[in-house]
């Protein structure tokens, strides 16, 4: 029995927020502080011939003016290919090539209208498949020269491939000779922006002292100074990351954004310079979730097991890798879907061309990827006549099976999930014309490695202060970590205040990404609150004179079990630790995950490609107008294991909120591009879902504990997004028959199917 | 010019330019937080405000039309150290994530509840199609405001 995990406890920074009390870096005032402006490529792929600043410096107000990359060192996720500042070549159109800092906007821009700029377009390149062929233009002639994470990056030379990652199981042409049925088939799935409300946005101070302050919107703090002390040369102690309230994130602030710049211009002029991006520079010159181009051939025999997959994904990621390596190779991991398939294989790419970088996005290439392997299940269900529920019941991965990586699978719920999921959208009840079901499995592996740490301090009165390094970014981690320790502390929820990070004081972790937070920095949390709870009671043994494992602690007191007589106050305990005995109670804990190995560079495989991997099950009602070709979505149940929920209504919330940004992916959102430009960068032309636009979600969960993990959670932020899209495709091919390969369902892409099909009726 | 308002209920004064949008004088001239800038441009709604008892997207609306006019904001939404009915029920409901959009969703539910007081959940969606929120996915969001509607506590604060 728990006292606290498990309650839908009311999140510690909710009042805040719902009384406009929240403090957002868009907030961040300092004395004497500049704006700062960037000046962006209007070319996808030019050579600076020549550049003039001088003009700019000259505009009254303007405190610093900062062009090409000569102080700072070129930098990146896995791989570091990006410029700060490019100072020969641009790469895409919105890339900032000068910086300028002044006392007001409109100071900072004229000056950024006098830059003079000469260019020499160079061949330019849009699109993955054809950037991958020989005579493609090539973005990063030099790419091997950079330094990169072999285990996750691994470029093919003389291309504009930056990943390739390789799945190799068995035969697939054994496979698909063993086969009665096979289907092939291309699916495509567009950009997409994260619309994080809040705007990428920070402010940098350098101190004449060559120390920098930073605050941001990050995800990622430790990430952030980490990669901004090696592009301005200073020390870790030097850099200093503070992270307000953020204003969501969805993977689109997991590294450095606009922080450089605003910290080279206070290199400059040693004041406070704030960046905010307007939100048409967050479409043109932020990262953006993957494009991609997935072929896939899928054999079964005629009882409808599956005999062999091959899969060939691109992933577009734009001029730079920012984590397009990591997005192909998670992607990649998905290559085979949630199935048991005896022979794979498996080549996903992340590929240079010249559009805005492609980056992290909630899913890491899972959506796009079981968008294709969960389209064609449906498929092969249908050339063999098999129910799609049931087709998937017969190949899903269970326990103890093999995983593409050869590893054997654990805490495996695909088949619950779907049942469940079957059982709620009340499958098997007749549908009216024009209305069908569908459904998709969901399977999402988290980060490789991850380190996190946590400390957690009892003050005199034994309120806790719990200092973490992971930003709380809507996800609801500062309160589910409150939860963790106030659980294992004997404390009351809100007798725990979580610090938001600051890289000077908290001690380090990875950040808010990949569902982490709750599963490897919740180990950290526990291991420090358990740490802390025996000094609590070492200190209370020792007043007690009994033995430490004799003791409890129970509502605000330190008890000898089974003794009620024999009882000290928590707050005297810990004021006597302070004073007497002991010292103050400081708990530590640290989490890195154990026996992780690369995966084999040509077959894949690894005993442990990551820390674990989450499972569920979505599955959609729709209504097909064929006059309009509109797909309206009537409801959705989206099924997640989440391992034990430590707060229902937060995991509810993050379904929800995931489940919606995938119906977004299947129905409405794209970035349109043309010669690599953003056609569509702003909120009326790129359309994100609306309240009126919503369905009823029922969210269900499915509570399989993991057996390694504090309280057995899984991650759960991610997975909502996965599988909407393909449930929703499913649904529209057995509402009306028709195929839909590209994202999104958009109307004139229906109609065209439905008019397709009727021309072959006729 | 000088503007003069009423501030949550309060009569402040500052100085503004003929063309500052409503937003920015909240921001820069009053120290008023709450309504978030999302996009300037009419598209999110984080910026929603009550003007006269209207909601406005407060990006896009040129304070000095409004000398003498009537400003409500998440700021003043509590009464005696108590907070709003809809608070509170987005307290309850989980309906509020990143925080980003949440003042706007607000002024936008107490804008719903003045109107109809008994509004369904339909018309409660309805009336959010000027915001964005892009944590929540919106349900959490529309029960929260259906709660007060049904317990026909929304009262008239604003
Ligand atoms: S900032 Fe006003 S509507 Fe977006
Ligand atoms: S709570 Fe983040 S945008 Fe609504």
């Amino acid at each position: 029995m728990t006292r606290v995990v498990g309650q839908p406890v009311i999140r510690s920074d909710a009042w805040r927020k719902v009384t406009g009390a929240s403090y957002y870096t868009v907030d961040v005032t300092l004395p004497a502080m500049l704006v700062g402006k960037l000046l962006r490529s209007p070319y996808a792929h030019a050579r600076i011939v020549h550049m003039d600043i001088s003009r700019a410096r000259q505009v009254p107000g303007v405190a610093a003016v900062v062009a090409g990359n000569g102080r700072a060192s070129p930098w990146g996720g896995h791989i570091w290919d990006q410029p700060v500042l490019p100072a020969d070549v641009v790469r895409y159109r919105g890339e900032p090539l000068v910086a300028v800092a002044a006392e007001s906007e409109a100071a900072a821009e004229e000056a950024l209208r006098l830059v003079e700029v000469v260019y020499e377009a160079l061949p330019s390149v849009f699109d993955p498949e054809q950037a991958m062929e020989p005579g493609a233009p090539l973005l990063h002639p030099q790419m091997m020269e950079y330094w990169r994470n072999e285990a996750v990056c691994r470029p093919i030379p003389g291309t504009n491939a930056v990943n390739r990652t390789r799945f190799r199981v068995g035969s697939v042409t054994t496979g698909f000779s063993e086969a009665a049925a096979v289907v092939e088939a291309t699916f495509t799935v567009p950009g997409i922006e994260h619309v994080t409300l809040e705007p990428t946005a920070a402010v940098a101070w350098w101190e004449r002292d060559d120390r920098l302050t930073v605050w941001t919107s990050t995800q990622c703090p430790f990430v952030v100074r980490d990669q901004l002390a090696h592009v301005v040369g200073l020390p870790l102690h030097k850099v200093r990351v503070i992270v307000p309230d953020v204003g969501g994130g969805f993977g689109g602030k997991g590294n450095m954004r606009i922080e450089p710049y605003a910290a080279l211009l206070s290199r400059e002029c040693h004041r406070p310079v704030k960046m905010v991006h307007s939100r048409y520079e967050e479409f043109v010159g932020s990262t953006i979730g993957h494009p991609a181009k997935i072929r896939i051939k899928l054999g079964a025999t005629r009882d409808g097991v599956l005999t062999a997959i091959q899969t060939t994904a691109f992933y577009d990621t734009g001029a730079y890798g920012d984590s397009g390596e990591m997005v192909s190779w998670q992607g990649g991991l998905g290559g085979a879907g949630p199935y048991r398939v005896p022979h794979v294989a498996i080549d996903s790419y992340a590929v240079y061309t010249n559009k805005v970088p492609a980056g992290a996005f909630r899913g890491m290439g899972w959506p796009q990827m079981l968008f294709a392997i969960e389209s064609a299940i449906d498929m092969l269900s249908a050339r063999l006549q098999i129910d799609p529920v049931e087709f998937r019941l017969k190949n899903l991965l269970e326990n103890g099976d093999r995983f593409v990586t050869g590893e054997v699978l654990e805490s495996v719920t695909l088949r619950e999930c779907l049942l469940k999921a079957r059982e709620a959208i009340d499958w098997d009840a007749p549908t009216p014309p024009n209305r069908g079901r569908g459904v998709a499995l969901v399977m999402k592996s988290s980060v490789n490695n991850s380190t996190a740490s946590a400390v957690v301090k009892i003050h005199e009165d034994t309120t806790v202060q719990l200092v973490i390094g992971a930003p709380e970014i809507g996800q609801g981690s500062h309160s589910a970590m409150a939860q963790i320790a106030a659980e294992i502390l004997g404390v009351a929820y809100d007798a725990v205040e979580v610090t938001n990070p600051d890289t000077a004081f908290s001690p380090y972790d990875r950040g808010a990404i990949s569902d982490r937070t709750t599963f490897h920095l919740g180990q950290a949390v526990y291991e420090a609150a358990t740490q802390a709870r025996q000094q609590l009671l070492a200190a209370a043994a020792d007043w007690l004179e009994a033995n430490p494992a004799d003791l409890e602690i129970c509502e605000g007191y330190v008890m000898v079990k089974g003794v009620p007589a024999r009882t000290a106050p928590l707050a005297a305990v810990a004021r006597r630790a302070y004073r007497v005995k002991g010292g103050p109670i400081i708990g530590e804990g640290r989490h890195l995950e154990e026996g992780i190995v690369p995966l084999d560079p040509l077959t894949g495989q690894s005993p442990k490609a990551v820390s674990h991997y989450k499972y569920g099950a979505q599955a959609v009602e729709v209504e097909v107008d064929r006059e309009l070709g509109m797909v309206k979505v009537l409801r959705v149940v989206s099924v997640h294991d989440c391992g034990r929920a430590i707060n229902p209504i937060q995991v509810s919330g993050q379904i929800e909120g995931a489940v919606v940004q995938g119906l977004g992916l299947a129905l409405w959102e794209a970035l349109q591009f043309e010669d690599g430009q953003v056609m569509n960068p702003s909120l009326m032309d790129y359309h994100v879902p609306m309240a009126p636009e919503i369905p009823e979600i029922v969210p269900i969960l499915v509570e399989c504990p993991h057996p390694h993990s504090p309280f057995g959670v899984k991650g759960i932020g991610e997975p909502g997004i996965i599988g909407v899209a393909p449930a929703v495709a499913n649904a529209v091919s057995r509402a009306v028959g028709i195929r839909i390969f590209d994202l999104p369902l958009a109307p004139e892409r229906v109609l065209r199917a439905l008019q397709a099909t009727q021309g072959r009726a006729r | 010019m000088t503007l003069h308002l009423i501030l949550n209920g309060m009569p402040v004064s500052c100085e503004c330019g003929p063309s500052e949008p409503l937003l920015e004088v909240l921001h820069e001239r009053l120290n008023v937080r709450s309504p978030r800038r999302g996009c300037d441009d009419s598209y999110c709604g984080a910026c929603s405000v009550l003007l006269d008892g209207q909601l406005v997207h407060s990006c896009t609306v040129l304070a000095a039309a409004f000398d003498g006019s009537d400003v409500v904001t998440a700021e003043g939404l509590m009464k005696d150290g108590r907070l709003h009915p809809v608070q509170e029920a987005f307290l309850r409901h989980g309906a509020t994530q990143c925080g980003y959009c949440t003042a706007g969703f607000l002024m936008a539910a107490v804008a719903v509840l003045n109107e109809s007081r008994t509004p369904s959940p339909n018309e409660i969606a309805n009336a959010m199609r000027g915001n964005i929120c892009r944590c929540t996915g919106y349900q959490k969001i529309v029960h929260a405001i259906h709660d007060v509607a049904r317990q026909g506590e929304g009262g008239d604060f604003a």
